[in-house]
């Protein structure tokens, strides 16, 4: 029996510390989808043509998903997102392993100015930086369009064609720094041994960076581009905050800013709670295929 | 109201509002009514109210001054993407919103589908009605109800430069035939005569209000949408052929782009509503004395046939909790002489209180526009409103649909007329989600 005494002690404070992080997982994770779920399997029934005779909540099945998946604006938007990460996740990751291995580097000065100058930007708001990146697209304000104007140049960053990458650079601008970091974190962690062991082999900088650096860091690699690709599909409050300087963006520009639009522009909150699950059915699928991609499932962790 | 502002303005308060539209939705929960009481004598009580409209602030001051027993607490709401609504539904739906707020004219539907407006009719409004502009009052009735106090419209009119349009030997046009022959000849000088606002959906709504659509009709207990009729159809066709023609600019109007453009004399003329006319004076300050104000062409000479961009009212939510003050409040504030000066100050637009334009500062000439009485303009609009018109119940959704398609068919070299019938389908399509009986008329 007194065997069991420090047992219990230890899983009563094991509880203790887990606690608090489960009741807010349920709370504001867990719970919320699944009343998400649930909303997205009801619809609302009225009475007289301006609803004043009541309303009733049914079950509608799979209608509200059918609903979604008929609304070709919402599937443009998935198709928007998708073209968007496919360009902009790969140049930012490797612009950011390019940074980090520069920064890491033997030779590199300045390392601490350089990191934090290039991890600033991730501690702008995204509304933010997508206001100051709109000054810089506005014809008229924007003094870039106004020295390339100068130049002969006729550039229009928010016409129909370049939006999408006006778009894909500010969140290039904000995100690049932090994956950065991230990756340096994991090169800090590469054990000095290996590096002097590569160098009394005759390794120089650039065999060190693709043979023993890269390889290393692989996994933060994976966190960061599986991070990238949820990013994208949530891509909200860039195209928001840019939608009154453009007619280009539409209601469903992208899948987050459909579902949005749909529960708080048209009330529809039922299809709105299915577009959400469905889109977040769809980052699972890519993240945990990319995963499965790099064959390095279950090292990343659920997100 | 619509949006009033430079476009740095606009910027900051759009992210503000998502800012707030976040914290709105964090709410949850569903609290029913809360118990509707009448203030007793000497009882002091507080309402909330959700507004946007400028020089408001002045106005509740002003009351609360007066009423140390009913104070009001304003709480300014962004009106920038519609977050003002999503606000309001979200706090609806969460069963905490506000005693009182803004409503404009065309979204009043849309709340009495979630039962989210108080009716007046209980609290004695009717006997309010000859306070107010006809078609005004109008508005706020659906189904025999009174559901909102009228606070102001935006009757529309032709502000242009008066200096060049004189230099190129033009008139302002009276026929829409002659705004095309007029749209030509300053487009041979080098400027443009409009930006045709894609992106304000509701000043579609209004030329097409103005060529005698009706959008929006109910059967019983069926809607009747005619979106895709013959008068939306001939605005379409207009609009396309001088989109098309190259004859007007297509930059969103009150933005930067747009604002050097009126600046510079880019653009020379400008269809808008009254409340025009602060942005004009208040972002091209230095073409003072160069503008005036013309009405609106007409589909038929001389018909004088008007149209309406905006408006608003003052509502009670669903369980405000003084409905009887509430509503003593937001009839004082729309009619009270001293309470409209103050909003007419601050730009609120067109007053629906029948006296509320006669003697007051509208009712002066104005040395920007060149010495001309130019609200008289916009009297005579306001007074040529069709009052038949009617919002249907889903108009923030429509107004994207109106602004997605017409943006599409401008990049994508398709027909307006096309993207005017899509609207129609997916309005339809809306209201049937919303569990409404609907079908084209």
């Amino acid at each position: 029996m007194a065997r069991t005494r420090p047992h219990t002690a230890r899983n009563r404070a094991a509880v203790g510390f887990l606690l608090p992080f489960c009741v807010l997982f349920l709370t504001t994770f867990v719970a919320p989808i699944c009343y998400a779920v649930h909303q997205s399997l009801f619809r609302v029934e009225r009475k007289g043509a301006l609803g004043l005779g009541g309303e009733t909540e049914v079950f509608a099945g799979l209608s509200n998903y059918t609903h979604a998946l008929e609304d070709s604006q919402f599937l443009a938007g998935f198709g928007r997102v998708l073209l968007f990460g496919v360009v902009q996740v790969p140049v930012m990751i490797l612009l950011a392993t390019v940074l980090a291995l520069l920064l890491e580097a033997a030779s590199a000065r300045g390392v601490v100015f350089f990191r934090t100058a290039f991890f600033l930007p991730y501690g702008v708001p995204g509304v933010i930086a997508s206001i100051l990146w709109g000054f810089l697209y506005v014809p008229g304000i924007s003094p870039i369009v106004e020295m390339l104007d100068g130049a002969g140049l006729d550039v229009d960053f928010l016409s129909d064609g370049t939006l999408l990458w006006s778009i894909a650079n500010i969140v290039t601008w904000e995100f690049t720094g932090y994956n950065m970091l991230i990756l340096i974190s994991q090169l800090k962690a590469v054990p000095d041994e290996l590096y002097e062991a590569a160098r009394i082999d005759g390794a120089n900088a650039w065999q060190v960076a693709v043979r023993i650096k890269l390889p290393l860091i692989r996994p933060a690699l994976v966190l960061t581009t599986v991070f990238s690709i949820i990013g994208t599909l949530q891509l909200f409050s860039e195209p928001l905050v840019l939608k009154p300087l453009t007619g280009n963006i539409d209601t469903g520009y992208t899948p987050n800013v459909h579902a949005y639009n749909e529960a708080f522009g048209a009330n529809n909150y039922h299809v709105a709670a299915a577009e959400a699950v469905l889109l977040a059915v769809v980052a699972c699928v890519l993240s945990f295929g990319f995963m499965r991609l790099v064959g390095r499932r279950g090292k990343v962790g659920d997100e | 109201m619509n949006p009033v502002g430079t476009s740095r303005r606009s910027l900051l308060a759009a992210s503000a509002a998502t800012a707030a539209t976040g914290l709105a939705v964090a709410g949850c929960g569903s609290g029913d009514d809360a118990t509707v009481a009448r203030r007793k004598p000497g009882q002091s009580i507080r309402m909330t109210f959700w507004a946007w409209v400028p020089g408001i602030d002045k106005a509740v001051d002003l009351w609360n001054r007066k009423n140390p027993e009913v104070q009001v607490d304003l709480e300014k709401v962004s009106p920038h993407n519609s977050a003002q609504y999503a606000k309001m539904h979200s706090a609806l739906k969460a069963g905490n919103p506000p005693d009182l707020a803004q409503v404009e004219y065309m979204n009043i539907p849309e709340f009495l589908l979630e039962r989210g407006l108080v009716e007046l009719g209980e609290y004695g409004a009717g006997a309010q009605k000859d306070k107010f502009v006809g078609w005004q009052w109008e508005q706020v009735v659906y189904d025999g109800g009174v559901y909102a106090v009228p606070q102001a419209s935006g009757p529309m009119a032709m502000f242009h430069r008066a200096d060049l349009y004189e230099k190129w030997g033009v008139e302002p046009p009276a026929t829409w035939d002659e705004y095309e022959a007029t749209a030509r000849t300053i487009r041979k000088e080098g400027a443009y005569i409009e930006s045709f606002p894609a992106t304000m959906g509701p000043w579609f709504a209004g030329l097409a209000w103005q060529a005698g659509a009706e959008w929006f009709r109910t059967e019983g207990d069926t809607w009747k949408i005619a979106i895709d009729s013959e008068p939306t159809r001939r605005v379409a066709d207009f609009w396309e052929g001088l989109v098309r023609g190259k004859l007007v600019k297509t930059v969103p109007v009150m933005q930067s782009p747009w604002y050097s453009a009126i600046q510079s004399g880019e653009v020379v003329s400008w269809l808008s509503a009254s409340w025009g006319d602060a942005l004009i004076t208040g972002n091209a300050a230095k073409t003072k004395g160069k503008w005036r104000v013309a009405p609106l062409p007409q589909w038929k000479r001389g018909a004088g046939a008007s149209a309406n961009w905006g408006g608003s009212t003052t509502a009670l939510f669903r369980g405000a909790r003084y409905p009887q003050d509430a509503m003593d409040f937001a009839v004082w504030l729309n009619t009270d002489p001293e309470s409209v000066d103050l909003l007419i100050a601050g730009g609120y637009g067109w007053p629906a209180a029948k006296k509320g334009f006669e003697g007051s500062r509208l009712d002066r000439p104005s040395d920007f526009f060149d010495g001309q009485k130019y609200n008289d303009v916009f009297a005579a609009s306001d007074k040529a409103v069709d009052t038949s018109w009617k919002w249907g119940p889903t108009t923030v959704a429509m107004i994207n649909h109106i602004t997605d398609a017409l943006n599409d068919a401008i990049n994508s070299k398709g027909s307006f007329t096309d993207a005017m019938r899509k609207v129609q389908q997916q309005v339809i399509s809306d209201m049937r989600d919303k569990g409404l009986k609907v079908e084209a008329a």
